[in-house]
């Protein structure tokens, strides 16, 4: 059966037209004609000139009961046996009959028999309901009302009434504040949060909690987060080498946006014109990167007016996909076939995107450097810490008091500060070798692979300490004479790394972040701190001139604060030679540790006869000793040099918490727009001006600018804007739309399921001021969305949709939900908001399989610490290779704009669940709040897990279950320790040293029981 | 007002719709049609597969399944399948104008100033009963011309990579389409309860500058994601998180699974949704896959005749020949799409160097898989596709002594064996100077209508409705090539 004849039938017994339609037989043109014109006749009678046949036109009445040039007419209003085109779609004759044999489309003998009878009725057409202005109708009369909370249930009760069905009792309380918590903070309630909820027996106490969630910031990440995907933002380029790019900082004013409940017309007008608004902010501007978030190109051969077009393009249709609810896209080449838009209309549009000054190869202008608006207060501190060096830098500088406390310092410090750590194990890339010698460093041998990592391992009882050494020394094994291993002398240090590890508490390890770097030497452009910027692309790292220095280089390595455990360390040391360059390893290392003051550091120890010195008091040193020590001093230690570096860092990281963001922006002289022939960039042809399609009401200022056509989207009277809203919001909270094809608006898009609902919805909207948040409020409190989902499997065989809204709804999360509530629950949430984007757990390997050329790709650097238990909003999202945890459930790869993602239940989402390291590890992490918070007994210690993952308390059955997962895990964990420890160790965070790891290992894998029921991923 | 008799009326007409068995719509069609996620599963009693569309196959199928070998990055037709004499004459003699015809050029080639025709530096010979001609670069190749039918005339539109790859994996320039083995998805469903439907495997590339491979090439577009291409790697888990973690007690898998049910059931019994024993149902298919996954990657059960048939390099996980022999061994499973990407042809300089390399590391691989089909009796229900997505020009890029051949998109070479296609022939021809067609053009929408063919498809009558439009494979366009057809 074809395609079309089904959606008919979808039509027909799914989406009632309430206001037509009386009398028991008549036929109604929306609801059962245009779907049959739209699909048999219009693709040769309809809007498409270019393929019209005849000169007729079905979807206009004017043509199809006017003459045609045989003299018969197409339709004659109420007589059927008069009406060519019923001839036609019922003749015996094949050359005569309509549809042509050629089209392999069959009218079926119903369809016939409604278009008699419509033409028999008189042919009245009527224009597509969604293209006239929503109208608020009188709410329907309901013989029980007693359930009604707000307006909304009047309509979806009239219809329930209708049907002689009853509205689902409502929901329990723990169901209802969970949903309510997932629906407006994508985030599952915190037991306060239900407790509060469960414990408050005022009448208001629902839309108190209502209430409570709008206000948390992560409504405005989870509003976002469903915004991103309809502006199909990423954060590379798409496109052959997927690039990096920086608009997250655009994805933090939508963040922000929605925070402060931006009325959706400044947040339409701002995103889309926010530039040409009149003294427009830098706020404004930063708005616009909504229409810069398509993909850009690199690649070495394209035609630059190819790909210019398709980003202008990429903008007509997501713009009209995310604010008219229907691509203009099919009127790119020709003429639309279903709706009434011509193909120069389409570029009337167009006129209004192709204005920015821009090209299709590396497109990547215009830009600026704008501020997060989530990172201002960060912004502030770092100004004024800014100011107060600068301050400090021009006043005097009191070097002799400073001196003397230096002097006193090197006195009494041990000789040197440096402990030469000895090396344990050692292994480097590719059949190369090191060796330790009798100085406790270590030579580099054998092969010599193009790349070469080293990683040496050694142990210290030190703690606190300051700072590390790197020697990169000489030896007569190495081929040209100085440090390096290529036979010019040279190395490049890539990345140095370290990570250190309690010997007593071997959970207990963490990720040495350096913050500061100094060298004896560095080469120009190979500045030591390279070694220690955290990248390993291009060539980013430290070298020394080996082929002109040949001497041996020291580097020192400052952390963000002291470190080293109790009892002892094992400090593993990771040196990356990762640089184009091949063979660029360093010879010879030997590594250090201090505990001294940053301050006194030396990179080769202070000299005797600087120490003999220092040691002496100020008044007994000859002048002679005197000048040398300043001179020493001032050398190595000169304060202004401290501040001078200090003040390069902060303003380094202003910079680059202000990266340069793409933005919109008009040519001087505004760009010809031309009809482009089958929509192809070099087939260009009339020239057309910006406007709208005559469709829609008309523009009433700025009419040829994009501003003003953002402006006329939010206009009052346009009939889609606030329908095609209201419905996106309706989706997200139910599952469906009251439209289901909330990407198609048009004649072959879906009718709404309560159309009057959804008018009263968007009138509602418009009247509130377009107010984000009142809307949700509206939807949230009313008894439609707090019924129960629980009501039996006939409701579901009956209504597999609910489309009839006979029950609440249930749905199972999104990705990022998913992800983002093992994460709450299990207290490794970390809820910053905003910021660059985040390299949670990823399987290794995954980026460089797809692409490995040198100089355009690189590995997927997965994060430490927080950047681990981040909301999902922040994961880095790579356009050609997505994070797979969240493509696995269904998120998109947001090469366009995507308006409805799909909800799949496959066995790859049951791996991810059950294996995924982040999943495994907050398993772990919820074991462990059971364990600690969870009460005394068994039984408690199981509810307290149970209800932060469900908001209830499980039953004595699940109980049951539950305690005997616990008793046979820890049954086995006793006979395996080892596996136990195993378990413990997924996952950077440490685990709880105070418990028994079989204890632990047997919570955690009740926890991922928990995790894994359909419950924890499922609202509703 | 809304009108109460109307909405009424409707209802009544939809509780009667779903109480009545059928009239002249499948019930299956019925139910995917309301409600695809829930009802998709039983067409073809698979709990945990996928099923296909109602009324596909359109007509009796000739293949069951494909592996298609991609070759990223264009192998030059020239030097390899299409031999051409009349380039003794030709070569270091310009590309005349009206043979160019007005064809645009890459930014790569496009300031250039002459364009010296370079004739193949390896020997071409006639093999097998067919006489098929195959450069001296594919010895093994050599050996199955008679199971194969060369394909000497495509022709595609884009002239770079990615645009390139893309309208051969999804028959669009620009992302956003499903590929084709997600269509396949769509359309026939799965064969198999352990495995999904759409398999790719990628090979470890060695040439430095290799072409990227992209996940939206078999990705699912707008059809839905339960469709998109599974990427069964050679490092790391063979599937994405298929091993349980580290410490987690495999022996117990099941126990654990069994209470994970239990806990489920007794919230079904409470709530009824399906969508609770679906669920139930992929925890099944996962486990069936923690045993079937790595039993199919294990090769070791091998014989050495294998071996000796792939060559020793198929013991090597991620290598070409590896892939293929995989791509066997899933065909033996019932997967429907088996896609081998291998990159590493984009010889922009140097083609006397780096052609032999990359010929080399397909060659065997890529013979050895039509000779184990064929011995298993699975060649004639198996398509097998070679090639990459366009061709190399026949002129040289840079030094014509250490020359490179830049993107060609006017003709090129792939071949396809097996399920439904003619063995041992070639079809259609290039001019004289290997840059146009001269007879039987093949367009992509061609090969990709071909291609549903073969596995029982109307490439027109496989359509998705997505924002108001039936989207086809083929776009508006496609003819099946009838004379490769056996």
């Amino acid at each position: 059966m074809p395609d079309t004849t089904r959606s008919c039938l979808f039509v027909l017994f799914l989406a009632p037209w309430p206001c037509l339609a009386r009398a028991e037989d008549k036929i109604e043109f929306q609801r059962s004609v245009l779907p049959i014109l739209s699909s048999y006749c219009f693709p040769c009678h309809g809007p498409d000139a270019g393929k019209r046949k005849a000169k007729l036109r079905l979807d206009q009445r004017e043509s199809a009961v006017g003459k045609a040039r045989s003299g018969r007419r197409a339709i004659v209003p109420g007589d059927a046996l008069a009406s060519e085109l019923v001839r036609r779609i019922t003749a015996e004759d094949e050359d005569d009959r309509m549809p042509p044999a050629d089209q392999a489309l069959v009218m079926s003998p119903g369809q016939v028999s409604t278009l008699k009878k419509w033409i028999e009725q008189g042919g009245e057409y009527r224009k597509h309901w969604s293209f006239e202005p929503p109208k608020k109708a009188p709410l329907p009369a309901l013989e029980d009302s007693r359930r009604v909370v707000n307006d909304i249930d009047r309509f979806v009760f009239a219809r329930l009434e209708y049907e002689g069905l009853a509205p689902a009792p409502e929901a329990s309380r723990e169901s209802l504040v969970r949903s309510v918590s997932f629906d407006l903070t994508g985030l599952p309630p915190t037991l306060e949060e239900v407790d509060g909820f469960l414990s408050d027996k005022s009448r208001k106490s629902y839309a108190r909690m209502v209430d409570r969630f709008l206000d948390k910031p992560a409504y405005g990440e989870h509003m976002a987060r469903h915004w991103l995907d309809l502006a199909r933002y990423a954060d590379t380029n798409g496109y052959q080498y997927d690039t990096e790019r920086q608009q997250w900082v655009w994805r933090d004013w939508v963040i922000d946006a929605y925070n402060r409940n931006k009325p959706f017309d400044q947040f339409t007008v701002e995103q889309l014109a926010g530039d040409l608004l009149p003294g427009a902010t830098d706020q404004q501007k930063l708005a616009t990167g909504f229409n810069r978030n398509h993909g850009i190109t690199i690649e070495g051969g394209i035609i630059d007016e190819e790909y210019r077009t398709e980003y202008v393009m990429d903008r007509v249709v997501t713009t009209s996909e995310v604010w008219l609810g229907m691509t203009l896209a099919c009127a790119r080449c020709h003429d639309h076939k279903f709706d009434d838009l011509s193909q120069e209309e389409f570029y009337q549009v167009y006129a209004f995107f192709n204005q920015v000054p821009e090209r299709g190869a590396n497109g990547f202008s215009p830009k600026k450097r704008l501020a997060s608006p989530l990172a201002a207060a960060r912004q502030v501190e770092l100004t004024l810490e800014l100011n107060r060096l600068k301050n400090e830098l021009n006043k005097p500088m009191g070097i002799d008091g400073k001196l003397e406390r230096w002097a006193r310092g090197v006195a009494g410090a041990p000789g040197g500060g440096w402990e030469v750590l000895v090396p344990r194990e050692m292994k480097a890339s590719g059949g190369s070798t090191l060796r330790r010698l009798k100085d406790n460093s270590v030579l580099a041998g054998g092969a010599d692979p193009r790349k070469n990592v080293y990683d040496i391992s050694t142990r210290t009882e030190a703690t606190a300490i300051t700072a590390v050494r790197l020697e990169a020394l000489t030896h007569a094994s190495l081929p040209g004479g100085g440090p390096g291993r290529h036979s010019n002398s040279n190395f490049v240090l890539s990345e140095f790394e370290l990570t250190v590890i309690s010997e007593k508490k071997p959970g207990h390890k963490e990720v040495v972040q350096f913050v500061r770097a100094r060298a004896d030497y560095s080469q120009a452009g190979y500045e030591v701190a390279k070694a220690i910027d955290r990248t390993v692309a291009g060539n980013s790292g430290w070298a020394v001139d080996g082929p002109t220095r040949k001497k041996p280089a020291t580097a020192i390595f400052i952390p963000v604060r002291p470190f080293g455990f109790k009892g002892g360390s094992r400090l593993n040391f990771r040196l990356r030679h990762e640089a184009s360059f091949a063979n660029h390893g360093i010879g010879r290392p030997r590594l250090s540790v201090s505990t001294d003051s940053p301050d006194l550091l030396q990179l080769k120890g202070v000299p005797a006869d600087i120490r003999k010195i220092a040691a002496k008091a100020a008044g007994s040193r000859k002048a002679a000793e005197s000048a040398r020590l300043r001179e020493y001093f001032l050398a190595e230690h000169n304060p202004r040099k401290g501040l001078r570096d200090r003040i390069a860092t902060i303003e380094k990281q202003k910079a680059a918490s202000f990266p340069e963001t793409m933005i919109m922006q008009d040519l001087p002289q505004p760009r010809a727009t031309r009809i482009l022939h089958r929509g192809q960039y070099n087939e260009p042809g009339k020239k057309v001006e910006p406007g709208v399609p005559a469709l829609f009401p008309e523009m009433k200022k700025n009419r040829s600018s994009r501003l003003g056509f953002a402006q006329w989207l939010v206009d009052p009277e346009h009939p889609l804007t606030a329908r095609v809203a209201v419905n996106r919001h309706w989706q997200r909270i139910f599952g469906l739309g009251l439209v289901k094809t909330s990407e198609d608006f048009g004649v072959r898009g879906e009718l709404p399921s309560h159309p009057l609902l959804l008018d009263w919805l968007a009138v509602e909207f418009l009247r509130s001021g377009w107010d984000t948040k009142q809307l949700q409020r509206l939807i949230l409190n009313s008894a439609t969305y707090r019924q129960s989902s629980h009501v039996g499997a006939d409701s579901y065989r009956k209504d597999p949709e609910n489309r009839l809204l006979a029950r609440g709804p249930r749905m199972r999360l999104d990705a990022e939900e998913i992800r983002d509530a093992s994460l709450a629950v299990s207290g490794l949430l970390v809820p910053r908001l905003g910021g660059k984007s985040v390299y949670p757990y990823q399987p290794k390997g995954l980026w460089m399989e797809l692409n490995n050329r040198p100089g355009y790709s690189r590995e997927y650097k997965q994060g430490t610490g927080a950047d681990l238990y981040r909301r999902s909003i922040y994961t880095f999202w790579k356009r050609t290779v997505p994070s797979p945890m969240l493509k696995t459930f269904d998120a998109p790869e947001r090469e366009f704009c995507t308006i409805r993602r799909s909800r799949t239940n496959t066995p790859l989402q049951a791996l991810v669940l059950l294996n995924g390291p982040q999943f495994v590890e907050a398993a772990r992490k919820l074991g462990e709040r059971m364990i600690v918070e969870g009460g005394k007994s068994l039984a408690e210690k199981i509810s307290h897990g149970f209800r932060l993952v469900t908001a209830r308390r499980p039953k004595p059955a699940e109980l049951a279950v539950l305690e005997a997962a616990y008793r046979a895990a820890l049954e086995r964990y006793v006979g395996d320790e080892a596996g136990a420890l195993k378990l413990l160790k997924v996952g950077e965070s440490s685990y709880a040293a105070e418990v028994d790891v079989k204890e632990l290992a047997a919570w955690a894998n009740v926890a991922r029981l928990l995790l894994n029921i359909n419950e924890a991923i499922t609202k509703g | 007002m809304p009108d109460p008799v109307f909405e009424s009326k409707l209802l009544q007409n939809r509780r009667q719709f779903f109480g009545r068995s059928s009239t002249g719509i499948g019930v299956a069609a019925l139910a995917s049609l309301l409600s695809p996620e829930l009802f998709g599963g039983d067409r073809k009693g698979a709990p945990g597969g996928l099923s296909g569309l109602a009324g596909i196959p359109h007509f009796a199928p000739k293949a069951k399944r494909v592996i298609y070998l991609l070759q990223s990055g264009a192998p030059s037709q020239v030097d390899l399948l299409d031999y051409k004499p009349s380039l003794e004459k030709l070569h270091m003699t310009q590309l005349p104008a009206k043979i160019r015809d007005g064809q645009r050029l890459t930014g790569m080639t496009a300031g250039q100033k002459s364009f010296p025709l370079v004739k193949s530096p390896w020997k071409f010979r006639r093999h097998g009963k067919s006489g098929t001609w195959i450069s001296d670069l594919l010895p093994h190749m050599a050996e199955v011309v008679d199971e194969i039918c060369v394909v000497k005339s495509m022709h595609t539109e884009a002239i770079n990579h990615d645009p390139a790859v893309t309208f051969f994996q999804s028959g669009n320039q620009q992302p956003g389409r499903p590929s084709i083995g997600a269509w396949l998805s769509y359309g026939l469903g799965s064969e198999t309860e352990n495995l999904p439907s759409f398999v790719v495997l990628l090979s470890k590339n060695t040439f430095h500058q290799a072409q990227p491979l992209y996940d939206r090439l078999w990705g699912s577009g707008f059809l839905s994601s339960k469709h998109q291409g599974v990427k069964f790697r050679s490092q790391g888990d063979p599937v994405l998180y298929l091993n349980d973690p580290a410490g987690g007690a495999s022996a117990e898998r099941r126990k654990m699974l069994d209470r994970l049910a239990k806990l489920n059931r007794l919230r079904e019994e409470e709530i009824g949704d399906p969508e609770i024993t679906t669920r139930l149902a992929q925890y099944e298919m996962a486990y069936r896959m923690q045993t079937s996954v790595p039993e199919l990657a294990d090769v070791s059960n091998e014989p050495e005749s294998t071996f000796k048939l792939y060559g020793e390099e198929a013991k090597t996980p991620g290598s070409h020949a590896a892939n293929c022999l995989l791509a066997r061994r899933l065909a033996e499973r019932g997967v429907r799409f088996i896609q081998v990407f291998h990159r590493g042809w984009d010889h922009h300089s140097n083609v006397k160097r780096y052609l032999p390399t990359l010929a080399k590391e397909t060659d065997q691989g890529s013979a050895a898989l039509i000779k184990d089909l064929k011995d298993r009796g699975m060649l004639d229900e198996t398509l097998v596709i070679w090639g990459g997505e366009f061709g190399r020009t026949v002129y040289a890029q840079g030094n014509p002594n250490a020359f490179g051949r830049d993107h060609h998109p006017r003709c090129f070479s792939i071949w396809m064996a097996g399920g439904g296609i003619k063995p041992g022939m070639s079809y259609g021809e290039t001019d004289d100077y290997c840059y146009n067609v001269a007879s039987d053009p093949v367009h992509v929408h061609d090969f990709h209508a071909t291609i549903l063919h073969c596995l029982g498809i109307d490439h027109e009558r496989l359509t998705y409705r997505f924002q108001g439009r039936d989207y086809r494979l083929t776009d508006v366009h496609g003819t099946v090539a009838e004379d490769i057809l056996a």
